[in-house]
């Protein structure tokens, strides 16, 4: 009942909605207790002759207004409660997806997408059940049971309340008895689903040697197994299921036996009419719910206070990277400087880049190359903070990247990254990703920078076509252009282009970085990449090998080296060939 | 927008007929537990009319013969037990009963993905898949257990009470009828309203979920574009849509379901009371009789609102139902036996005559290719990613169907043999060895009865694998978890060819089977390969060169054509695509540069 307490600050912020909605659902118990009153005063009136036409108009007609009362009173407190239950959802939900935001990339490499996607989903669920079905369980449970109890005891007869109640904690205790019995063979239920379901996703993996080996057959055969062994488990559980509606209706049942059994005998000592008798037996009808909404909330409860948990854990993780105190809020520009004395990613020992100094002027070009794993995209992401430096600094103009707000300084940088991710919207929007203001003429020359918009006038609706699932399939090409297009729509006084090229045939490269060199004049340019033809032309160059810089220099330089570059620039030449199917000595 | 419902309808329809006709072969248990859910209703309805005759015959005139009373007594509990004993058996059968439809139609489904072919699995992803098989059976259990428990049960059990009341008062009871067009109205309505705001809910819940995942997918972006108050202003829109739809949700269930039935329930309350009432003003009324009644009216509505109450879970299951006839209704089927006879693989000669492949029957991805493998020989394939080697894997193994020119085993076309000689002739081996959940032996000899223990030994110790395996804790029962995650790539590939070697292959298909081994091993799986060759015609794939020198044919591949074929000197002598790719794999690059 501890999760009641810790939602409390949500209780109190909708204040208004569940004093009036539990208001309401006492008030709608109370009322409830005046029908079978009535009804016991008519037969009463009935049995006795004491019934006039008028009195019954008149108590009949006040069972109708009830009743109607009832259906609006109970309409409201179901908005009250339950909408209120809907809002924590809604805020549950925005907060955690403000915190997602706010999150930098060590967060997401800890968790997995599908965790996450699960805690915003079914925890969610969970906690708003506990705010709505859960405060109504307890509620009714309490409230309606006690109220009815109560009025039995007091104005019928306590002896009678005492002896029909009798049944009622074997029913509490078999049906809690039950629960316990259900806990552990739906456990091997729900594995032995899981097992089948392993069972299909490692047959539809596998679906090549299946084929390959012909085992067709004996796969049908060991699916269906497995498929008894489910049924069979879950007949387990059936076996227990049933047991709760029988089991409430015998107790029910035996309640009321006792109820008009002993009741009799107090009508026949005169203690009692048999109008409240009746009137005791559809009492007796009402406690029925209170008992089962008991049972109930304990199991909401208790997965309201699991997920919770999960929830206020995720709400609790501070994000890593942020401003300092006094950060600027200038746009950064000028040259950049590296100063890295050693960098290594969180949880992992070994450093990833080591010594790395050198300066990039500002209207420069910048390539970067080596093997994969050489440390290429960790210096980028340092300089877009997606990690912060422990042992060094970066510096842009006067300005270590750290007293610049994040705001700021990626205002500055136009980032193109590796895995190149499209939004479910249309090409426009996707290039105007940056800045959604902007017009269609700015969206059209950078893509026809990137070399995109040809292709883009190919699709059916140009440039209003919808990517994504339920849009355009695009070439891993198309989506990196497009990705390059989103970047240089910033302007951005830094531009990256981590491995941005890969997928884009040596035509098209050329074609793209020739337009970079027009379209980037005075600006800032990084290319990482693995193929040196997108490089040459750079101002400098610098090899990454295990995290440090083995080559340093423009393309002549290197090539004269006749190290690493070199043999890496033979072999793609070679390379290229090879791809075109053509023949060296043509 | 106002036509799709209207689609989904029909064939709404169409899908309540088959789920129904899963009901055939369980008839007979079906009618049993119907029976018995008759008797348990019976006896249930009984109850209030034992009281009734207690107050009427002996309460209110105060007639106390204690045999009556405990005879009635008796009766009263023999009954109560006597049906709820009855209920628990028809309720536990109406839920076997779905449990083994279900059980049936998954079977049915699985299977019928068995029979499918790769070009299906292409375009399916397995995820959903699964989930078909797997999650949408599961909701289609709800269906069964909502018909065939809640809703068969309650409108037998409405029907028990009707009887009986019209047992008691045939006058009132025919007042009661009038009621029951009201109730189905209401559930009409409610079925209609709700349904539009119940998909539009889902719809809303589905869209926030698509938009969370792709935020989380796409943060870096965003983050890097400073886009995030955008995207928390979107998202923050289709919570708020979702939040305003759950509430008219909310508000559709308020209107009318229980408090609405409960509204009713005071209107037949009213009825039975001014009826008996204004009838006690000329008349004696019995009032075990109005007691009865009251009775009664309480646990008619009870039955109402729990079918109310699944109505929603009914619609969803229908939703599932229908992708899973989906499934079972796919055409595309893998290739099989056509033709007369039943023709056996006894040489090995293989030839390609004129092939032309397309997958999706637009690009061609193999251009009319001829050649021929000869008993024994050993012929590769080489050249770039996408040139088509793996294509002329995927037809030889009969996964694709051709559609010009003509593949011949021993003189035979491809598609006159059987499934069985095909799969017992030819042996596979894949760039990615797919270990199976269970242990090294079952992987060895998967279900294949004729293959002994001995073979499985045999085949490992051929492979080579017999010495790792025999230093592994439990050998050869050493268990495999999921995807043979606890072994090495090497490991894993010497039980996928121990695998192949078992079924003791005439011919042998090898798709880069050393692409993903590490150096070390290979030298261990190159002797190893070459042993497994000899005595038969190969087929080999290969990303290494140096792995396929000694091949009898080498074919190099470029854009679906054959560009150059002959022996590893002969190639290398022509100095073309092969000579060069061999320079480019050796590293000698400066050699031709400079």
């Amino acid at each position: 009942m501890s999760i009641f307490r810790d939602l409390m600050w949500f209780f109190k912020l909708e204040r208004k909605s569940y004093l009036t909605g539990i208001f309401l659902l006492l008030v709608v118990a109370l009322l409830n207790l005046l029908p079978p009153y009535i009804v016991g005063i008519i037969i009463d009136g009935i049995k006795n002759g004491e019934l006039s036409f008028i009195k019954l108009l008149q108590w009949v007609l006040l069972i109708l207004a009830i009743g109607i009362l009832l259906y609006i009173l109970r309409y409201f407190w179901r908005i009250m409660i339950f909408g209120a239950s809907s809002r924590l959802g809604k805020l549950l939900r925005n907060r955690l997806f403000e915190l997602f935001t706010k999150q930098s990339p060590s967060f997401y490499n800890q968790r997995r997408i599908g965790d996450l996607m699960a805690h915003s989903t079914n925890d969610i669920q969970a906690v708003e059940s506990t705010a709505g079905e859960g405060v109504l369980t307890l509620i009714d449970s309490i409230t309606m049971g006690s109220i009815v109890i109560i009025t039995m005891a007091s104005t019928i007869s306590w002896k009678l309340t005492l002896i029909a109640l009798l049944p009622m904690p074997v029913m509490a205790w078999l049906t809690n008895y039950y629960g316990t019995l259900i806990h552990d063979r739906f456990f091997k239920a729900q594995e032995a689903f899981s097992n089948l379901n392993d069972k299909v996703q490692e047959n539809i993996s596998g679906v090549r040697v299946i084929k390959a080996f012909g085992q067709e057959e004996a796969e049908k055969e060991e699916f269906r197994k497995q498929s008894i062994d489910t049924v069979k488990k879950n007949i387990a559980v059936a076996k227990v299921d049933s047991l709760f509606d029988p089991t409430i209706t015998l107790i029910v049942g035996i309640s009321f036996f006792l109820a008009i059994a002993f009741g009799s005998m107090y009508v026949i000592k005169e203690e009692l009419t048999i109008g409240q008798l009746t009137t005791f037996t559809m009492y007796l009808g009402h406690l029925i719910w209170p008992m089962l909404a008991f049972g109930w909330l304990f199991n909401i409860v208790e997965r309201g206070r699991a997920s919770y948990d999960r929830i206020e854990a995720l709400l609790n993780t501070s994000p890593d990277i942020i401003d300092r105190k006094d950060a600027i809020e200038e746009k950064p520009r000028g040259d950049i400087l590296f100063d890295i004395n050693s960098f290594n990613y969180p949880e992992k020992s070994n450093p990833t880049l080591n010594n790395i100094h050198f300066t990039l002027k500002r209207g420069q070009t910048l390539g970067i190359v080596g093997k994969t794993g050489s440390g290429k995209t960790t210096l980028l992401r340092l300089l877009l903070r997606e990690f912060d430096l422990q042992d060094g600094d970066i510096k842009i103009g006067d300005y270590s990247i750290y007293d610049y707000k994040l705001y700021s300084l990626r205002s500055g940088i136009g980032y193109v990254p590796q895995d190149h991710f499209l939004f479910s919207a249309t090409v426009a929007e996707n290039i105007a990703f940056a800045k959604p203001n902007a017009t269609l003429d700015e969206i059209i020359s950078s893509a026809k920078v990137a070399a995109i918009h040809d292709d883009i006038m190919q699709f059916q609706d140009r440039y209003q076509t919808k990517v994504g699932e339920r849009g355009v399939t695009l070439s891993g090409g198309q989506k990196q252009r497009i990705s390059i297009a989103r970047a240089l729509l910033m302007e951005p006084e830094i531009l990256i282009l981590d491995d941005a090229l890969s997928a884009v045939d040596a035509k098209t490269e050329e074609k793209i970085l020739k337009a970079l060199q027009h379209n980037r004049i005075g600006k800032t340019t990084i290319i990482a990449t693995h193929r040196i033809s997108a490089i040459q032309d750079a101002d400098l160059i610098i090899v990454l090998d295990n995290g440090e810089i083995i080559e340093y220099g423009n393309h002549t330089e290197l090539l004269a080296l006749a190290g690493w570059y070199k043999d890496m620039y033979n072999r793609q030449q070679l390379e290229s060939l090879v791809e075109q199917g053509g023949i060296f000595n043509e | 927008m106002s036509n799709i419902p209207n689609i989904e309808n029909i064939s709404n329809q169409n899908t309540f007929k088959r789920l129904l006709l899963y009901t055939k072969p369980h008839l007979k248990k079906l009618s049993f537990a119907f029976a018995i859910l008759l008797l348990a209703t019976g006896a249930d309805v009984l109850g209030p009319i034992i009281i009734k005759i207690f107050i009427d015959d002996y309460l209110t005139p105060r007639i106390f013969e204690w045999k009556p009373i405990t005879l009635l007594a008796t009766t009263y509990l023999t009954l109560l037990i006597t049906s709820v004993t009855l209920n628990y058996f028809q309720l536990l059968t109406f839920n076997k009963t779905a449990l083994w439809i279900i059980h049936q139609l998954r079977v049915d489904v699985f299977s019928k993905v068995q029979h499918l072919g790769l070009s299906f699995f292409d375009k399916s992803p397995g995820g959903s898949l699964v989930s078909r098989i797997t999650n949408d059976t599961e909701a289609i259990k709800e269906l069964y257990v909502s018909v065939l428990s809640t809703f068969v049960q309650n409108i037998v059990f409405l029907v028990g009470v009707l009887i009986a009341m019209l047992f008691l008062n045939p006058k009132l009871a025919g007042l009661f009828f009038l009621l029951l067009p009201v109730i189905l109205l209401l559930m009409k309505i409610y079925r209609h309203l709700s349904s539009k705001i119940f998909h539009l809910t889902r719809k809303k819940l589905s869209e926030l979920n698509s938009k969370l995942n792709e935020s989380l997918q796409g943060m870096n972006i965003i983050q890097a574009m400073r886009q995030e108050n955008r995207f928390k202003k979107e998202f923050g829109n289709i919570n708020q849509q979702h939040y305003s739809s759950k509430l008219k949700q909310i508000k559709i269930n308020g209107l009318l379901t229980r408090p609405a039935i409960d509204l009713v329930y005071m209107m037949a309350l009213s009825l039975i009371l001014s009826f008996f009432g204004i009838k006690s003003l000329n008349s004696t009324i019995e009032i075990g009789v109005v007691y009865a009644f009251i009775n009664y009216l309480d646990r008619f509505f009870e039955p109402i609102n729990m079918m109310m109450f699944r109505l929603s879970q009914f619609q969803q299951a229908l939703v599932a139902a229908e992708r899973v006839f989906g499934l079972l209704d796919e055409k595309d089927l893998a290739p099989s036996k056509e033709g007369e006879g039943r023709p056996t693989i006894t040489e090995g000669l293989i030839e390609f005559r004129n092939v032309t492949f397309s997958y999706d029957g637009k690009t061609n991805v193999l251009k009319n290719i001829s050649f021929t493998a000869k008993p024994g020989e050993t012929v590769a394939l080489v050249g770039h990613t996408g040139s088509g080697k793996s294509s002329i894997v995927n037809l030889l193994m009969r996964f694709y169907p051709i559609k010009y020119g003509e593949i011949l085993i021993d003189g035979i076309p491809l598609q006159n043999f059987s499934n069985e000689e095909l799969r017992q002739k030819i042996g596979l081996v894949l760039q990615d060895p797919f270990l199976f959940v269970g242990n090294i032996k079952e992987n060895i000899r998967l279900h294949n009865k004729k293959i002994t223990d001995q073979d499985v030994i045999e085949a490992a110790k051929f492979v080579q694998a017999d010495s790792f395996i025999q230093r592994l804790p439990n050998n050869y029962e050493e268990a495999v978890y999921e995807r043979g995650a606890t072994f090495s790539s090497g490991q894993r590939q010497l039980i996928s060819f121990a695998r192949t070697m078992a079924i003791k292959p005439k011919i042998l298909v090898l798709d880069e089977a050393t692409a993903s081994i590490d150096t070390e091993t290979e030298e261990l799986i190159q002797t190893t390969l070459k042993k497994m060759r000899t005595g038969r015609t190969t087929i080999a794939i290969a990303h290494r060169l140096s792995t396929i020198q000694d091949a009898d044919l080498i074919i190099v591949l470029h854009k679906g054509k054959i560009v150059e074929s002959g022996n590893h000197q002969e190639l290398l002598a022509k100095k073309g695509l092969y000579h060069n790719m061999y320079i480019l794999q050796q590293g000698i690059t400066d050699s031709i540069t400079s």
